[in-house]
């Protein structure tokens, strides 16, 4: 199938291109540098109600479908992966209740949201649980009408500023609950409350605009009210969650990879070397030529996997998997490739290809590494005879 | 013999025919030799004294005018007050050709006169000859990118004349004037002038202006258009503006050349810190003569300009006003 | 106040094209006459001061619809789409005509249309749509205002030396100009607001208009000929140094005695 975008998804794109053009990228080198969560782009985006897209309408959302998010991700990310990432949270963090929160639970957290005024994360890695999800070891245990929760979570985007955390825990211990992906549950843990605190925030490679922190549960009491879906529902909800959530970091990648491509085309049309701009000498073309083309196949695989996830595809994970598998390898060979174009001016701050590489290369491992969206897809390649 | 050929004239402040309406008394009288037809010139306005004296001006130009006293123009908007007069003369005289300005007032008058009559329009019109019995009417279309050639398909025709399609010329002798009183069967709701309201200084007009010299954003500020302003003086010209400029508030919009403001087709165009972007070109690009001052070589209008000056317009205007005025000394 | 807002589509500037029949090509790539959104933001904030609702109208092939798109994202209530094969080749008389019929079947206390631009109908629409549907008509509008008891409209007309403030009472037809203020950007939310706005599409039998009274065959003009305008020769560019370059410059213009 093919996809086109209908004539509000490229207004909507063309927007937000013109708001990150003119708000978000001159703040980028200095959010990369400092290191500080960004927290005048979140006003700048509730204020222009990209954070809304998701949402329902009536919720104050925009009623947004996966692919018009994944326009305003990669439009973002294009000047500012950190940024990008903020609104692809704002999905993520959500999608559990979404998934399987009660009508009362989303008129609870989904108007907050909506206007901007609260930030989610998702909590589902642990220090010895990363890729192994179902090695979980945080705890719930029932305590009258609420949980007590106990553990620790580990490299949670937006942890430390998140005003809600969808938390994946253990609740049950039995060998027959952990057999049949019954035994973990997801809970929504607001911010204030008692027992729960962020810890250490990582000193990282990119995004480092993005808080990545720990996350300590003491005891912390949740109401049951907070619970998302059944008890051992869990398992399926961070699953399903991850089908919908990785083509936003799919988005994310591509968005960099474009960006990254925009700045290396601009300096070969005006560097000269041996009396020509170096984009006429046909090494640099044809690596200019890759990475529009490779950056183009991750953008319409992406848009591809956006259609067949919200229409329920019975393979929409196998989708979501490449989509995400093909960015992320994208993204980080597009922009090597674009410091390789700069030369040595690519190794300096002054150009923002040496960020976008480094902001790059989480999008090879987060929301799943690259290896595992690889035995997701051989997986159900082997199912189905291709 | 074919029905006459007609020349709607439109008074300026001081009730004098506007260098449009002689330019269009003056192309009648051309197409009216080429089709053996009478060329007629119709002055409307507000009290006898007033078209008796517009009318004696206007004949200068045609052997024989009409004027109609039509009170309503006084204090209301004009073309409105004035076309169901001008449409019951139409009905009565026949003639095979109305040309009217394609000023903002001879637009609206032939858009009331056109929805009077049911007649057809043929709009734009860059040039008018006579060819196989009918006007032809050439457009140019696409700001200039194309010209066409039409004609009506029907038997009378209003058509819109830009500015310069003809030089003005008064003829051998001067005409007769008549007024004439038509009785006219419909009327158009009228609508009042409260007030009427002066600028202060209004710039000269760059409608019919020979030069203009324009500046874009390259000029910086209301300041800059300093410069420009100084140059233009120094040639005789007029001052213009692209759209940017006037959007952001450093000259007034009746100087905006562009396609939301005005088409010039001035002899000598001084594009000053203008990049030539599409909107803008569509409104100066069949000037005669086309000079560019710009910093950026890779700007647009490179492309389409005579001569193109690269450099700083702060440093080349002033001294381009100087020479000129040495050389005038 | 209930506004109509007339939306004409017209070929994206630039990238112009004649058809077969020598005409504008005004099927494909459209985009909204460029003073049409300066008339839209004007009922825009005419409605929000003053409570009413606007009524986006254009007439054209099925192309024309994206330019009442953006409009939808403006925030115009609503839109009505007149489409037709027959009205291929319309000209300004048919129009007119077809448009009035259609704003004959709406309510509204004012119609706006916005100034022609270059390639435009030359302007006589709007006066002339006055004329048919027999509304008092406020042109090149700089400014536009209810009247002090709220039963008329004040445009003030601008002219060559100033403005002339007319007033009229309602139901009125206004056209006006970019002075008007610079239209909004759509928001995130008026673009995706925009999805479940409803485009009423009409056509010429909804309007009870005889297919052949309208269109190609009946316009009251044909083209005749094509030409190219003689090209221009080819920039000279001139780089030297700003006082040589003013001697260049001196020369040349004596050179075409423009000076």
């Amino acid at each position: 199938m093919t996809v086109r975008l209908t004539p509000d998804q490229v207004a909507l794109r063309d927007a937000v291109r013109e708001l990150a053009d003119a708000k978000i990228a001159p703040r980028a080198a200095d959010i990369d540098t400092s290191g500080e969560f960004p927290w005048d782009v979140v006003k700048l985006l509730a204020d222009h109600d990209v954070l809304a897209l998701p949402f329902p309408v009536v919720d104050g959302g925009l009623g947004g479908d996966l692919l018009t998010v994944c326009l305003a991700i990669e439009q973002i990310s294009r000047v500012c992966a950190t940024s990008g990432l903020i609104v692809a949270i704002q999905e993520l963090g959500s999608l559990p209740l979404m998934l399987a929160g009660t009508p009362e639970q989303h008129r609870r957290w989904f108007p907050d949201m909506a206007a901007g005024r609260a930030l989610p994360a998702f909590a589902l890695t642990e220090a010895a649980a990363g890729s192994d999800v179902a090695e979980i070891r945080t705890k719930a245990t029932r305590d009258g009408d609420a949980w007590r929760l106990d553990g620790a979570k580990r490299f949670i985007t937006q942890g430390s500023v998140a005003n809600l955390v969808a938390v994946f825990v253990r609740t049950d211990e039995s060998p027959e609950a952990r057999r049949s992906r019954r035994h973990l549950s997801c809970f929504i843990v607001e911010r204030d409350t008692p027992g729960f605190s962020a810890g250490k925030v990582e000193h990282k490679m990119g995004i480092r605009g993005s808080p990545t922190a720990e996350l300590h549960f003491d005891g912390a009491r949740v109401p049951d009210a907070n619970r998302i879906g059944e008890v051992g529902e869990g398992f399926s909800i961070a699953m399903r969650t991850l089908d919908r959530s990785r083509p936003g970091i799919a988005a994310q990648a591509v968005g960099i990879a474009q960006g990254a491509t925009e700045v290396a085309a601009k300096y070969a049309a005006e560097r000269r070397q041996f009396g020509r701009p170096i984009g006429d000498h046909q090494m640099i073309t044809a690596m200019l030529a890759d990475m529009a083309t490779r950056t183009e196949a991750a953008r319409q695989l992406l848009y591809t996997a956006c259609d067949e996830v919200t229409a329920g595809s019975p393979t929409a994970s196998r989708w979501s998997a490449m989509c995400k598998l093909m960015a992320g390898d994208t993204a980080m060979a597009v922009t090597t490739d674009a410091v390789q174009v700069l030369g040595g001016y690519g190794y300096v701050t002054d150009y923002p290809v040496e960020r976008m590489m480094r902001d790059a290369k989480i999008t090879q491992l987060y929301e799943g590494t690259q290896q595992i969206q690889r035995l997701v897809v051989g997986r159900d390649v082997l199912a189905r005879g291709g | 013999m074919p029905g006459a050929i007609w020349a709607i004239a439109e008074l300026d402040d001081e009730g004098q025919p506007t260098r449009l309406a002689q330019e269009l008394a003056t192309l009648a009288r051309g197409l009216a030799a080429e089709a053996g037809a009478d060329a007629t010139g119709v002055v409307l306005g507000a009290g006898a004294a007033t078209v008796q004296a517009a009318g004696t001006a206007f004949a200068t130009y045609l052997p024989t005018i009409l004027t109609l006293d039509v009170p309503g123009t006084a204090d209301h908007a004009a073309a409105a007050a004035a076309a169901p007069a001008l449409a019951a003369l139409v009905r009565e005289r026949r003639p095979a050709v109305v040309l009217v300005g394609a000023s903002p007032d001879g637009k609206d008058l032939a858009g009331a006169l056109a929805g009077l009559l049911d007649r057809a329009v043929l709009v734009n019109g860059a040039a008018v000859r006579w060819a196989d019995s009918a006007p032809a009417v050439e457009m140019s279309t696409f700001g200039g990118r194309l010209v066409t050639q039409s004609v009506p398909t029907v038997e009378e025709a209003l058509i819109l004349v830009r500015p310069g399609s003809v030089t003005a010329e008064p003829a051998a002798a001067p005409g007769t004037v008549t007024a004439v009183m038509p009785a006219a069967t419909e009327t158009l709701p009228l609508v009042r002038v409260v007030e009427r309201v002066q600028a202060e200084a209004a710039a000269a007009s760059i409608d019919d202006a020979r030069i203009i010299v324009a500046g874009g954003r390259g000029v910086g500020g209301p300041d800059g258009f300093g410069v420009i302003r100084d140059l233009a003086e120094a040639l005789g010209g007029a001052v213009g503006a692209t759209r940017a400029v006037v959007d952001a508030g450093w000259i007034a919009y009746s100087q905006q050349i562009g396609q939301t403001g005005k088409i010039v087709k001035p002899a000598l165009y001084l594009a000053v810190g203008i990049s030539g972007a599409i909107q803008h070109k569509v409104g100066m690009q069949t000037s005669g003569t086309i000079v560019a001052i710009n910093r950026d070589p890779d700007a647009p209008i490179v492309e389409f300009a005579d001569l193109v000056v690269i450099g700083d317009l702060f440093e080349i205007v002033p001294r381009l006003t100087a020479a000129l005025r040495a050389r005038q000394a | 106040m209930r506004i109509v807002v007339l939306v004409k589509a017209v070929p994206i500037v630039g990238n112009e094209r004649l058809g077969d029949d020598r005409r504008v090509d005004r099927a494909n790539g459209l985009e909204a006459n460029g003073n049409d959104e300066y008339t839209m933001e004007a009922a825009l904030k005419l409605t929000e001061a003053h409570g009413g609702e606007v009524t986006l109208l254009t007439m054209g092939p099925a192309a024309a619809a994206e330019a009442l798109r953006k409009g939808l994202a403006m925030g115009a209530a609503r839109a009505v789409h007149v489409s037709d094969p027959a009205l291929a080749g319309s000209d300004a008389r048919t129009t007119a005509t077809v448009l009035a019929a259609a704003i004959r079947r709406l309510e509204y206390d004012l119609v706006f249309a916005g100034a022609d631009t270059s390639d435009g109908l030359g302007g006589v629409v709007a006066p002339w749509l006055a004329a048919l549907l027999g509304l008092p008509y406020l042109s090149y509008g700089s400014r536009i205002e209810p009247g002090p008891d709220g039963t008329t409209i004040q445009v003030r007309r601008l002219g060559a030396r100033g403005y002339d403030l007319l007033e009229a009472p309602m139901p009125a037809l206004v056209m006006g100009t970019q002075v008007l203020g610079e239209p909004r950007y759509p928001s995130l939310r008026g673009i995706m607001q925009a999805r479940t706005k409803e485009i009423a599409t009409w056509s010429l039998a909804d309007l009870g208009i005889p297919a052949e009274t309208v269109g190609a065959g009946v316009a009251g003009s044909r083209v005749t000929s094509t030409a190219l305008p003689p090209p221009r020769a080819g920039a000279t560019v001139v780089r030297e140094a700003p006082d040589v370059a003013v001697a260049r410059v001196i020369d040349f213009l004596a050179a075409r005695r423009l000076i």
